[in-house]
């Protein structure tokens, strides 16, 4: 029944290691006991004053020690953001026990994804810039002010040498890049990619997302995160990195690395909406996630689990919620269906996050709950209260950004 | 948890050195057109440009950007989008009298366009429209994705609010005029105008970007996500790129002089370039006029320094190299190269010696030359305009000139195409982008001879 594996094992993708540096924790035993706990990272922010901002909630990477990841010599060139990703990449190949080194250099890279990139150096650039003149900029800022520094400190720090490819698509960013990362392995461009993303918080993005009215509270009520919920009042800012190591079968096979999940299916889709608007019509979101489905040969009824895009906005949730009551209304058993954004916030490319989250649960056999969770707006089988144990044969990643642009990949537990 | 700390073997990795799905099939051996035998390249399809758009220093439309491409032109001059009294140098390559309204028709609203979104909107359209698939037909409208390698986005207009921001405090200010500060605004811009369905992508590889997303739209559509795409990519001139180079010290005073012996920096400049990209099958059963073939595409990673080229030229070499084999071709195939030419001391010298690297003693016998010193560098635009230059130079026979040159530079010996346009009939064509970062792409197209190809 399951014809996927007529595709020769070099051109299966599976997933070998995650690194990450989030609001739960950096690297994967911390992350993944905090996250399969249930516990949340919402908290008043401290990193900065939000008194400029009608929200004061935020999910912040704390703790984070940079020294600890990345060397003295690189760490002095890079931003907070860069910083992030390179710990994550560096702890994504070691979970998955690959050292780079002259003879594979130029087989390892890294598809990254951003949605805002380094918001404080831009920031910090144009304050010195249109506040004192061009004489007043600092020319270390300037590569910093790109989105694709992150991949590119990365690459300096750890070495490889191969495909290196920055992408933005809002909140789809770092889904996008997952599913190029897994064209390039099926390719045989790379060996071994890193694909992910990452987006951190600043005190001028928090402001302007909290004047474009998606933070919650959108309405003057109780702040706080709650995906799904009837309670539901806008989303919580957060921030952190996740990434993926991804190789073909053949590969992690032959040095006999550990699989968490083979990614075999992806779809890309899009639909007309006004532009910064999160899409009202599910039409679109379930066409791409169907396209997902028919890539890993699968209907939907086979589909174990949803790890779901929603963030608490009273737009996006429904929408979604609608999709998945139209894509699974004939199915005996319905799938079970979680969002992490109730734990970490929405911080855009934190389809990165997730990609890892997912790929630790289809291991484990284990979903984490929905963090914000207690009155659930529809009819789905959501993951409420704690974690469930479950037998995840397929999942599939959501990714749903506004302006109308989905990335629903498709990971699935490995099979000979 | 796994602790093999044995990275890819060497043994794995002579396997996945072998080229897969790609069967090598020299251009010139290439069975006649009309006599395709299914022998293709790439899981059977063959991806071809049937349009493109375009708006640059040098030209308004494609086909004014062709002339200006065989004569010569020199759009670098005086910026006039913003003050440029406190700044080192005051040259770019300025898109001049550049009105929205005029290339972008009623039915498409223009309310929170950036000038970047704009370009691309406009590029698109013409894009379409040279495709002749404008108005888009729904079956179309369902499976055309849009690919873009964006640059500074709505930055431009983004400056001017923070600087009323900074002026006028916080309260007083739109912070709505920030909606299309981010560059993915774009793609989004251009597929909801046109109504599309397919993927959206934004690439953000600072100067490969444009180059980078031609690449992975022929991917999407070899990989069955999309029926055709619209790839390109959008750069607009601001106040934050322009100091960011002049910081560097990377912008030449004057007009930028590529592989020039004094050559001391690029010009900046900006730009849209759109190209329709579909299956060869699906252009011939529509009719539609072929400009040429997006044969294949390299990206690679110097991993190096963030601002400076690796001096060993590396990165470039391989990137040269993993665009060949990705389009079947050897360097013997290759009758034109449009260099990334930059004209900074460093750029020219190590593309000159990873040419080399790459073609061996045919390196002195391929037209090498940089566009650059016509239409400037217009980073995240200059991939897909450079295709699009790739692609004339294929269907109309010649090789455009690199302009400013004066004196020859001991590291930089190859044949520059120094004293004007050429006529040439070339078979296929290498373009380089080569980015901060470390981000390399290079792209291979080959000539279409066949139905609805476009010859001179």
């Amino acid at each position: 029944m399951n014809k996927r594996h007529d595709r020769p094992d070099k051109e299966r993708v599976v997933v070998t290691g995650v690194g990450m540096a989030t609001p739960l924790g950096t690297g994967r035993e911390e992350f993944s006991r905090r996250l399969f706990q249930g516990e949340s990272a919402v908290d008043v922010v401290q990193a900065f004053d939000t008194g400029g901002a009608a929200s004061h909630l935020g999910a912040e990477v704390r703790g984070f020690e940079p020294r600890e990841w990345i060397s003295v010599k690189n760490l002095r060139r890079m931003d907070r953001l860069s910083m992030l990703t390179t710990a994550s990449a560096r702890l994504a190949l070691s979970d998955a026990g690959i050292t780079v080194k002259a003879e594979n250099r130029d087989r390892v890279g890294i598809l990254f994804g951003s949605a805002f990139g380094a918001t404080d150096v831009t920031v910090q650039f144009e304050d010195a810039l249109l506040a004192q003149g061009p004489g007043a900029v600092n020319p270390i800022l300037v590569p910093n002010t790109v989105m694709n520094a992150p991949a590119g400190h990365a690459s300096i720090e750890l070495g490889f040498r191969g495909v290196n490819v920055t992408v933005t698509h809002f909140a789809v960013s770092a889904e996008t890049a997952v599913a190029y990362a897994a064209f390039e392995i099926r390719r045989g461009t790379a060996d071994v990619l890193l694909a992910g993303g990452a987006d951190i918080l600043s005190k001028f993005y928090y402001e302007s997302l909290s004047r474009f009215r998606g933070l919650s509270p959108d309405d003057g009520g109780p702040e706080g995160a709650h995906p799904f919920d009837v309670r539901r009042n806008g989303y919580v800012a957060g921030e952190g990195c996740g990434l993926l190591c991804l190789e073909s079968l053949s590969s992690a096979r032959e040095r006999g690395a550990k699989i968490y999940c083979e990614i075999t299916g992806a779809g890309l889709g899009s639909s007309p909406a006004p532009p910064t608007a999160w899409p009202r019509d599910s039409k679109g979101f379930r066409r791409t996630f169907l396209r997902a489905l028919d890539q890993a040969r699968i209907e939907p009824p086979g589909v174990s689990a949803v790890m779901a895009a929603a963030n608490g906005g009273r737009v996006l949730d429904a929408m979604e919620a609608d999709a998945y009551e139209a894509l699974f209304a004939s199915c005996a058993g319905r799938p079970w269906v979680t969002s992490i954004k109730g734990a970490l916030g929405e911080s855009f490319s934190g389809g990165g996050i997730r990609a890892c989250a997912l790929a630790l649960s289809v291991e484990k056999g284990c979903l984490p709950a929905t963090v914000g969770l207690e009155r659930p707006a529809a009819p789905l089988n959501f993951v409420v209260g704690k974690k469930v144990e479950t037998d995840l044969k397929h999942t599939v990643l959501s990714g749903i950004s506004f302006g109308g642009t989905y990335v629903c990949l498709v990971f699935g537990r490995c099979e000979p | 948890m796994s602790k093999q700390i044995s990275a890819v073997s060497p043994r794995n990795m002579h396997l996945t050195f072998e080229p897969v799905h790609f069967k090598a099939q020299k251009l010139k051996d290439r069975p006649a057109p009309h006599a395709e035998s299914g022998k293709c390249m790439h899981r059977g399809k063959r991806i071809v440009v049937t349009g493109m758009g375009t708006k640059n220093a040098i030209g308004g439309n494609v086909s004014e950007f062709a002339r200006s491409l065989r004569a010569g032109v020199c759009g670098i001059s005086k910026i006039e989008l913003f003050d440029t009294g406190e700044f080192r140098t005051h040259k770019g390559g300025q898109v001049k009298d550049f009105d929205p309204r005029r290339s972008i028709p009623e039915e498409f609203s223009l309310k929170r366009m950036s000038r970047a979104d704009a370009l691309a909107m406009a590029a698109a359209l013409e894009a379409v429209t040279d495709a002749g698939l404008y108005p888009l037909p729904e079956n179309i409208k369902e499976n055309m994705g849009v690919a873009i390698g964006g640059g500074a986005g709505g930055l431009l207009e983004a400056e001017s609010f923070y600087a009323d921001l900074l002026r006028k405090g916080k309260g007083r200010s739109k912070y709505s005029r920030l909606s299309s500060l981010f560059c993915a605004s774009s793609a989004d811009r251009i597929a909801s105008g046109l109504e599309l369905s397919g993927p959206r992508t934004t690439f953000m590889t600072a100067c490969s970007a444009g180059a980078t997303a031609l690449g992975y739209a022929r991917d999407l559509i070899l990989y069955g996500h999309a029926g055709m795409m619209l790839a390109g990519g959008v750069e607009p001139m601001c106040r934050l790129t322009y100091a960011a180079f002049n910081a560097l010290k990377s912008v030449d005073e004057d007009v930028c002089r590529p592989f020039d012996k004094s050559r001391s920096g690029l010009s900046l400049g900006e730009a849209s370039a759109v190209l329709v990209l579909e299956p060869l099958e699906s252009a011939q059963n529509r009719g539609a006029k072929i400009y040429g073939e997006l044969m294949g595409y390299g990206v690679t990673c110097d991993s190096f320094h963030m601002t400076a080229p690796d001096g060993q030229a590396s990165g470039a070499a391989r990137s040269m190299r993993a665009a060949l084999a990705d389009s079947g071709l050897t360097a013997e195939d290759i009758d034109y190269i449009n260099a990334h030419g930059t004209a900074t001391p460093i750029n020219d010298s190590t593309e000159t010696r990873a040419i080399k690297e790459v073609f061996g003693s045919r390196a002195y016998r391929i037209p090498v030359s940089s566009t650059k010193s016509m239409h400037a560098h217009t980073l995240g635009a200059s991939g897909a305009l450079e295709g699009i230059v790739s692609l004339l130079a294929l269907a109309k026979g010649f090789v455009p000139p690199t302009i400013h040159w004066r004196e020859r530079d001991p590291e930089c010996d190859l044949d520059y195409v120094t004293e004007g346009a050429r006529r040439a009939d070339l078979r296929a064509v290498l373009s380089n982008s080569f980015a901060f970062g470390g981000n390399n792409t290079t792209v291979v197209f080959g000539r279409y001879e066949g139905q609805g190809a476009v010859h001179e």
